[in-house]
């Protein structure tokens, strides 16, 4: 063994990585189960935020859609908490895999977006309907559209994760 | 609950004979997981739309008016239509795994909830009470109790939703 693989199977071998991959049928779905609440809650929100930007539901006033950011960062929590649980279940498969680095990318990107389009878009006081033509306007449209399909390219590669990876465990070949 | 039978029974043999079975059977490994990342796009529209308006009635961001998250209730049928869309979809790719899978029969049940309880809101006066609140109104027992029911029956279809796979019945046919 690398190295590498010894430290990937060290931590396979913690306590904590062993509940995770264990039989019971609370630990690894739970978790799975939060992650999936998590991603629809902070990918539903600011997609639809990202539509109103694109111009779905026109009335409703966009300074009042920043109240709703909290309900995005208990979300994230959750999924920062179930997704490294996760990683710690089988490390070395996901770290294996290209996409997950891919996947890690789409979400730092996803955030910053989310952060970005709240700062500059939602918190503008002049985000009235007068100005929907002007450059200021175009470039919200393409931070919306940017963040709409950075979270869809976030749960694809998630999703692709679970049918792409070569290695399960450290000497343990997956995938299909 | 209804278990798998020995023998494969009508309704699951004329699944299988249809060309929309053989084509997911042929294109199945990269179509799959393609299907389910839309699937996902559903539900987080979902969630983001009736689970926001749900909070909203039930006491969170009160300072928006319910009549202006409604407006965004739309984007949620289009989301529940996709995944209806996309879960035809998988259960015509492996029928008797999901018609006998405990997980998805009661998915199947907490959508059937939702719906009563979404024709509760809409045909009784709860709607109407609803789209009068003003900005930081407190919503009325009724609309509290019709949103937590809705909130809950629709965390409950993604949780079956995700276990489906744990609880996958044996393959007879």
């Amino acid at each position: 063994m690398t190295p590498v693989e010894q430290a990937f199977d060290w931590l396979e071998h913690t306590d904590l990585s062993m509940w995770v991959r264990g039989d019971s049928m609370l630990a690894f779905p739970a978790i799975l189960t939060v992650h999936v609440l998590g991603t629809g809650f902070l990918a539903g929100t600011s997609s639809v935020i990202a539509l109103r930007i694109l111009g779905f539901a026109r009335q409703v006033p966009l300074g009042l859609l920043a109240k709703f950011y909290p309900i995005l960062w208990v979300a994230l929590a959750g999924n920062v908490v179930s997704g490294t649980l996760l990683l710690i279940g089988y490390p070395y498969k996901a770290f294996t895999n290209p996409l997950f680095y891919v996947k890690l990318t789409l979400i730092a990107l996803a955030i910053y977006l989310v952060v970005k389009i709240r700062n500059d878009v939602l918190r503008d006081p002049q985000n009235g309907k007068q100005r929907e033509e002007t450059s200021m306007w175009k470039r919200a449209r393409f931070l919306a559209g940017l963040s709409l399909a950075s979270w869809m390219g976030t749960i694809a590669a998630g999703r692709f994760l679970a049918y792409t990876f070569t290695w399960l465990r450290v000497g343990v070949p997956g995938g299909f | 609950m209804f278990t798998e039978p020995e023998v494969a029974q009508p309704w699951e043999l004329w699944i299988r004979a249809t060309e929309l079975h053989h084509f997911i059977g042929q294109n199945g490994m990269w179509l799959w997981p393609l299907f389910q990342t839309l699937h996902y796009f559903g539900l987080s529209l979902l969630l983001g739309t009736v689970g926001l308006f749900d909070l909203r009635l039930l006491g969170l961001g009160k300072a928006v008016a319910p009549a202006t998250l409604h407006k965004f209730i739309p984007l949620g049928v289009a989301g529940f239509i996709l995944n209806l869309l996309t879960g035809i979809w998988f259960f015509f790719g492996f029928p008797e795994q999901y018609f006998y899978n405990p997980s998805f029969q009661l998915l199947l049940t907490f959508v059937g909830i939702a719906g009563i309880n979404v024709a509760v809101f809409y045909l009784t006066d709860a709607f109407r009470e609803v789209k009068l609140m003003p900005p930081g109104a407190d919503a009325p027992l009724r609309a509290k109790i019709i949103a937590g029911t809705s909130l809950s029956a629709w965390v409950a279809v993604l949780i079956c939703g995700r276990l489906i796979t744990f609880y996958r019945p044996p393959f007879f046919h």
